[in-house]
């Protein structure tokens, strides 16, 4: 064993801290096992403490991807400061050890000047910054912020995907919840009157995604196309097109399992990416080139768009009433939706409003989580 | 510091001596994963690994038993695997015929605890890897295709490394298991599960380190055409496959190529048994409309 000084088990615990704010799901026992392997002396070479905290700090492949370039960030000053500290060190041998000095390793380093203590913990963020990212709209998130709400988005998204894959859910009917029902019983004393129930869930349903990709839709059509990936195993089907002046069929790119190779290859498929929009042309050529194999009263359509219609609006009033004919539930997502005093006026979506069973926004995180009850119970 | 450097000399001695160890078992490891291990040894916790189909996974848990001199106990995991398939079983004829030897000159209470003894209990591989004499190596392959429910039943094993069977109570390890979990990522497993194990993603080999591989395990091949084949793979997993190959795909090719005397490859070649590549209808109509050369590109 070797004695680890107090402040690197400082360090160690205010980098457990750092990536406990980029997502990684840490507890005291990871913290412990960290300690263990630094006290074992694994500290004392930079590669195999770098890999050592990997295995232990990583718990999915998400992780395992952003981690060296952590450590490397959050190390990186330690090891110039070690360095910077041991050069004092020669030059001061035969002088007396400095006040704010403090031994680490057997090498001396100047303690943290105070001033920077204080930025640093203005930096450190909390759940007020979370819940102001939830309900950011996606086109005024800043570049400071885009970072963090791709995390926040990861770990959200990652959490509805464990709520979807549940296979009872609550119900007046079916068989008894033994943990709701002990649950009930707290509140009389243990008495367990009220019986909790939980049955199957509905079948699931054949789902088909058709997002506009159009340049008013660029800034939330990444955030949809990922929430659209995180659904993709969780319904019967999932049919996935993206158009903006033409259609694309884009659910062959959603086999491979590699979410940043999806977004790459989408990316590269979809060519009318950021260009005007034609919804009415487009919703009647998905109508005639797929109607016939993904429309049936076992599906659920799903529309994403601002529904700000530069075509033909006869023509997409039609295409939206065959479709709602031809389909069990059709929803439509517009992300304008979010902003205050919003109405649906357009003449597009003026044309399209009587047909559709829910007309939700989908502007920020919240918003999309929200829609996990309207697809779950459809 | 002099003890320092000592220490550090000695642990990556001990990786060293690990990676060496596992390329005499034909096993190549690089330093990250080699250190996974060093610490699945060290820190008797269990290791989960991701990756691909096909990256070596499993076989790392083979070649882990056979550099330790240890047994491998294996289980498979698919939907609707069970305590009786994992854990225990009663041996009920075993029960029943002791019942009918003793049935006359026993009372009838020590009967009922002689037979919920550990002697009518027929271990099966959880069980017998905590209650082996010496550490075995436990895999528990391809975990994402069990139920969540058998996730549940692992977590008390995996962080206690202890099993809890309700007539006979809490069965502690004699010895703790080095466990192994391997996943492919079909579905998310559990937090609860992924917090009590160490984690590595087993990504695809480098193509040096491939070569390497193919190289050791068909020591008769002509280094030209263990690159070509290692490029034209490498080039095949950059494409979107249903199925991208894995190392095993590589070794068969070059076994497959080896056998028929092929010094390189050509487009006949490619026709005639990209079989042993791909095996998804879709992924060998798409190589078959291109050429080979395009495969043969070089890449990093």
């Amino acid at each position: 064993m070797v004695a680890v000084d107090k402040s690197f088990k400082e360090r160690l615990i205010d980098f457990t801290f750092y990536c406990r704010e980029r997502q990684f799901m840490l507890g005291p026992q990871d913290t412990r096992e960290a300690f263990e392997i630094a006290e074992r002396g694994y500290c004392l070479d930079r590669k195999l403490f770098h890999y050592s905290l990997k295995a232990i700090y990583c718990k999915r492949k998400e992780h395992f991807d952003r981690f060296d370039e952590m450590f490397d960030r959050f190390w990186s000053r330690f090891y110039e400061e070690k360095l910077e500290a041991r050069k004092k060190q020669i030059k001061q041998l035969k002088k007396e050890p400095e006040a704010d000095t403090i031994i680490f390793l057997g090498a001396k380093f100047n303690k943290p000047r105070k001033e920077q203590k204080e930025k640093e913990a203005k930096q450190t963020k909390g759940a007020n910054e979370l819940v102001r990212l939830r309900f950011t709209d996606f086109s005024k998130v800043n570049v400071a912020d885009k970072e963090r709400l791709e995390e926040l988005a990861e770990e959200l998204f990652h959490q509805m995907s464990m709520r979807f894959k549940r296979r009872l859910k609550s119900s007046n009917k079916g068989s008894i919840d033994i943990r709701r029902t002990i649950r009930h019983g707290v509140s009389k004393g243990g008495l367990m009157l009220d019986l909790a129930h939980k049955k199957k869930r509905k079948e699931k349903r054949k789902v088909v995604f058709i997002l506009d990709v159009s340049g008013s839709m660029d800034t939330y059509s990444y955030y949809l196309l990922r929430y659209v990936m995180v659904l993709r195993t969780y319904f019967k089907s999932l049919e996935f097109f993206t158009f903006s002046t033409e259609l694309t069929h884009v659910t062959p790119l959603l086999r491979a399992n590699n979410e940043e190779q999806i977004l790459k290859q989408v990316g590269r498929s979809v060519h009318s990416w950021s260009s005007g929009t034609k919804i009415g042309e487009s919703l009647t050529a998905f109508l005639d080139a797929y109607g016939s194999k993904f429309l049936s009263q076992k599906h659920v359509v799903v529309i994403l768009s601002d529904g700000l219609e530069t075509g033909n609006v006869t023509q997409l009033k039609e295409a939206v009433g065959t479709i709602r004919r031809k389909c069990k539930t059709l929803i439509w997502l517009n992300p304008l939706k979010g902003m205050k005093d919003y109405q649906p006026i357009q003449k597009g979506m003026v044309n399209v409003m009587p047909h559709l069973d829910a007309f939700e926004s989908a502007h920020n995180l919240d918003s999309l989580l929200k829609l996990e009850k309207l697809l779950m119970d459809v | 510091m002099a003890f320092s450097n000592t220490k550090i000399t000695l642990l990556n001695k001990e990786i060293k001596a690990l990676v060496s160890d596992f390329y005499e078992h034909d096993y190549i490891l690089n330093e990250a994963l080699a250190t996974s291990v060093f610490l699945l040894k060290n820190l008797e916790k269990p290791l989960l690994l991701e990756g691909d189909p096909g990256v070596g996974k499993t076989m790392l848990a083979s070649t882990l038993a056979a550099h330790l001199g240890t047994d491998l106990i294996r289980l498979q995991c698919y939907e609707g695997l069970d305590v009786g398939t994992t854990i225990y079983e009663w041996n009920y004829q075993k029960q029943l015929l002791h019942i009918k030897l003793f049935e006359q000159d026993r009372d009838k209470k020590a009967l009922g605890e002689e037979i919920f003894g550990m002697d009518y209990v027929l271990k099966r591989p959880l069980l017998r890897s905590i209650s082996a004499e010496k550490p075995v190596v436990l895999l528990i392959d391809e975990i994402d295709r069990a139920d969540e429910e058998f996730e549940a039943y692992l977590l008390e094993l995996l962080s206690d490394f202890q099993i809890s069977i309700p007539e006979l109570g809490t069965i502690r390890a004699t010895t703790k298991p080095l466990v192994i979990l391997t996943s492919n990522r079909t579905r998310e497993l559990s937090d609860a599960l992924r917090r009590r194990c160490l984690y590595h993603w087993v990504d695809f080999p480098t193509k040096a380190k491939e070569i390497d591989i193919i190289a050791r395990k068909l020591p008769h091949i002509d280094e030209q055409l263990a690159t070509q084949v290692v490029t034209f793979i490498h080039n095949l997993r950059k494409s979107s496959l249903h199925k991208p190959p894995g190392i095993a795909e590589s070794l068969d090719w070059a076994k497959t190529l080896l056998l028929m005397n092929e010094t390189h490859i050509t487009d006949e070649v490619v026709q005639n048994t990209i079989g042993c590549v791909l095996k998804h209808k879709d992924d060998i109509e798409f190589v078959r409309n291109k050429t080979v050369q395009e495969f043969l590109v070089s890449v990093n």
